[in-house]
């Protein structure tokens, strides 16, 4: 018997000190660019709210109503692709094809749902797989529309207007750090308002025990294809920004397995269930993948004197770590599940409350 | 298309489906006696890919004839893997399980980028493209070779499992854990050898497909897919079912390459295992564990 944790008591009492931090940290999160101009501490930070966004939406169907969906690369793709199709073959600004990348997510999502809902436990999560790598492997033979392997690459993004003003300097990484400021902001405030409402009870008695939720009355294939849905659609929003942001995807950058697999693990290593549990788990992923990424870590190693510059093993760390950054991934994960099974979060939390 | 064609793609099908059937066996294994799903699968196989190709190269040992050294190392292998990682989670949430051998897998397929780099190697032989002719019918003699090693390793494992003390242990292991344990079987021992061979028929598989297929640190994850697909479409736990799915997703693809396109085989497999999961859950010679 899995012991039965409820989740939300402690939630609601943490409720006023947690909205103010939240509102203070978003204040301040809106000022940064008045002081901080480097593009790359810009381009992070962009990394970082798409990661919340992405570990935020899986968090709905996956934290909050316990079904491992190890397919979200198949929303992140919509909306990527739906965005940039639209773009690219008929010139439609992308602030309209989102809505068009959302659509497509959402007819995806039920007929996965459809599918998938149907099976529980470890074959759920692999009929999730099955279906994501089936849109995959579509978007890849359909050149004519996708441009297959290829990608899709975008010269220039038409002006967006938002209110009376027109924005068109898309050079600056400024309005992307707006927009995915406030599309986290959404998605979290969309998880929290789901958390505190019947719906959000039905996915969490969902989680806890699907037999009694169903014998109490609440459907199952309902419930579970809502969540999904929700999930989904943020997710593709996700997708749809990384597309206008980076201006190139193809197949092995959006739809692929292990991107799915990443937005799971943005979520377990921070704490699933919880709302803050994908923003640390973003917080701690992004910049320890993009230290190995960018050679920070092997220049590291060779500035602190531990590794000379010209010697062999110095030679290979700088040549091969960056192209191993999903490497720290899996090391997480393993130490993450052995050892704080309640990821980051609950960690931390057990800590204090031992120290307390 | 000519009815020369559509054999010759049955016959290669078959053949490859013996690889498959030891991939999948080695998955059965694992879930049948831990209940744990090991999506680290595909990258024990790349493990004994990479095993197979530096001992061609650097110590010039026939692929086919390094199998009597990939076997015992993987073994090895798979059992410390179990013994640390493994056997730590059994009996907990399926989904933990899943995660910690997907975390296992990333680190194995990332380590070998790191060592190897990501570059494709190409394990060639004199007999690598070669082929034998059968009443007018071509068969790939690396394919038909390591089908004959194939089946000489399931007889093997038959006899193991049926005639050893250890093989019936394992067999108790899988059918009730707790029961075993109070027959005396120490089951934690039981695990440690079922993943290393798990481990060893995964290895054993990559050793044999390495003539013919690119090796690279990312070639796991479509294998872990296609194993899951096998044990599925046979029932999770049967070592007979994973042997007879294997055997048709080796024929769907290289019939549906033929017939449909190369292209779209893959999907032709998932709609399957989809279909397979929605009608048939428990698969082909399963029982209901759902």
């Amino acid at each position: 018997m899995k012991p039965f944790i409820m989740k939300t008591a402690d939630t609601r009492g943490s409720f006023s000190p947690s909205l103010i931090i939240g509102i203070v940290a978003t204040a301040a999160l809106f000022c940064v660019p008045s002081f901080v101009q480097s593009p790359y501490a810009l381009h992070m930070m962009i990394l970082l709210f798409l990661s919340t966004i992405v570990g935020e939406s899986w968090n709905i169907i996956g934290g909050y109503t316990g079904q491992y969906s190890v397919g979200h690369a198949a929303y992140y793709g919509a909306g990527a692709y739906g965005t940039l199709i639209l773009l690219h073959k008929w010139d439609i600004p992308p602030w309209y094809g989102m809505w068009a990348g959302i659509a497509a997510a959402l007819v995806l999502s039920l007929i996965i749902g459809s599918i998938c809902f149907r099976l529980r436990g470890p074959y759920f999560v692999l009929a999730s797989i099955a279906v994501a790598e089936i849109v995959r492997i579509t978007v890849l033979n359909t050149p004519g529309l996708t441009n297959g392997a290829e990608g899709i690459l975008l010269s220039d993004l038409p002006p967006l207007t938002i209110g009376g003003t027109v924005i068109t300097d898309f050079v600056s990484k400024v309005p992307f750090y707006y927009i995915s400021l406030v599309l986290a902001i959404f998605t979290i405030v969309v998880t929290w308002l789901l958390q505190n409402s019947k719906l959000g009870y039905y996915f969490q008695a969902i989680r806890e025990d699907q037999d009694a939720a169903h014998s109490l009355g609440i459907s199952l294939k309902l419930y579970k294809n809502i969540a999904l849905a929700i999930s989904a659609v943020l997710t593709s929003l996700a997708g749809s920004f990384y597309a206008i942001y980076i201006k190139f995807i193809d197949p092995t950058t959006v739809l692929a397995l292990d991107l799915s697999v990443q937005i799971v693990l943005i979520a377990i290593i921070g704490g699933i269930g919880t709302i803050y549990g994908p923003m640390i788990g973003a917080m701690v992923l992004v910049p320890l993948s993009e230290a190995l990424r960018s050679n920070v870590i092997a220049q590291g190693l060779i500035n602190s004197g531990l590794v000379r510059e010209d010697s062999g093993p110095g030679i290979f760390l700088k040549e091969h770590l960056a192209h191993a950054h999903v490497l720290i991934y899996g090391i997480l994960v393993v130490v993450v599940i052995l050892f704080m099974p309640d990821g980051v979060l609950g960690f931390v939390k057990k800590l204090t409350k031992k120290r307390g | 298309m000519t009815f020369s064609v559509f054999v010759q793609a049955l016959i290669s099908g078959i053949l490859v489906g013996g690889v498959y059937a030891l991939i999948g066996i080695g998955l059965t294994i694992i879930f049948g006696v831990m209940r744990v799903i090991n999506f680290a699968h595909g990258d024990l196989m790349m493990v004994g890919m990479y095993l197979t190709y530096f001992l061609f190269t650097l110590a010039g040992i026939d692929p086919f004839l390094s199998v009597i050294i990939t076997i015992p190392l993987m073994f090895i292998f798979g059992g410390i893997l179990q013994k640390v990682f493994i056997n730590r989670i059994i009996g907990t949430l399926p989904q933990n399980q899943i995660l910690l051998t997907i975390g296992l897998g990333l680190i194995m397929s990332n380590t070998a980028m790191l060592a190897f780099t990501s570059d494709y190697k190409i394990l060639t032989t004199t007999y690598s493209s070669s082929s034998v002719n059968i009443l007018g019918i071509s068969v790939s003699q690396p394919l038909a070779v390591s089908f004959l090693i194939t089946a000489g390793i399931t007889a093997l494992l038959y006899w193991f499992f049926m005639k050893t003390d250890t093989g019936q242990a394992i067999r108790a292991t899988a059918q009730d854990r707790e029961a075993a344990q109070l027959m005396g079987i120490n089951v934690k021992r039981m695990s440690i050898i079922s993943f290393g061979l798990g481990a060893s028929l995964a290895g054993t598989a990559g050793a044999l497909i390495s003539p013919t297929y690119y090796i690279f640190p990312q070639v796991g994850s479509a294998f872990t897919l296609k194993a899951f697909v096998i044990t599925v479409l046979g029932g999770m736990g049967s070592i007979l079912g994973a042997t007879l799915g294997g055997v048709i997703i080796g024929v769907v693809e290289s019939v549906g390459a033929v017939t449909i396109s190369s292209d779209w085989k893959d999907v032709l497999v998932f709609s399957i295992f989809l279909l397979v999961l929605l009608i048939k859950p428990a698969g082909l010679m399963g029982k209901s564990r759902m």
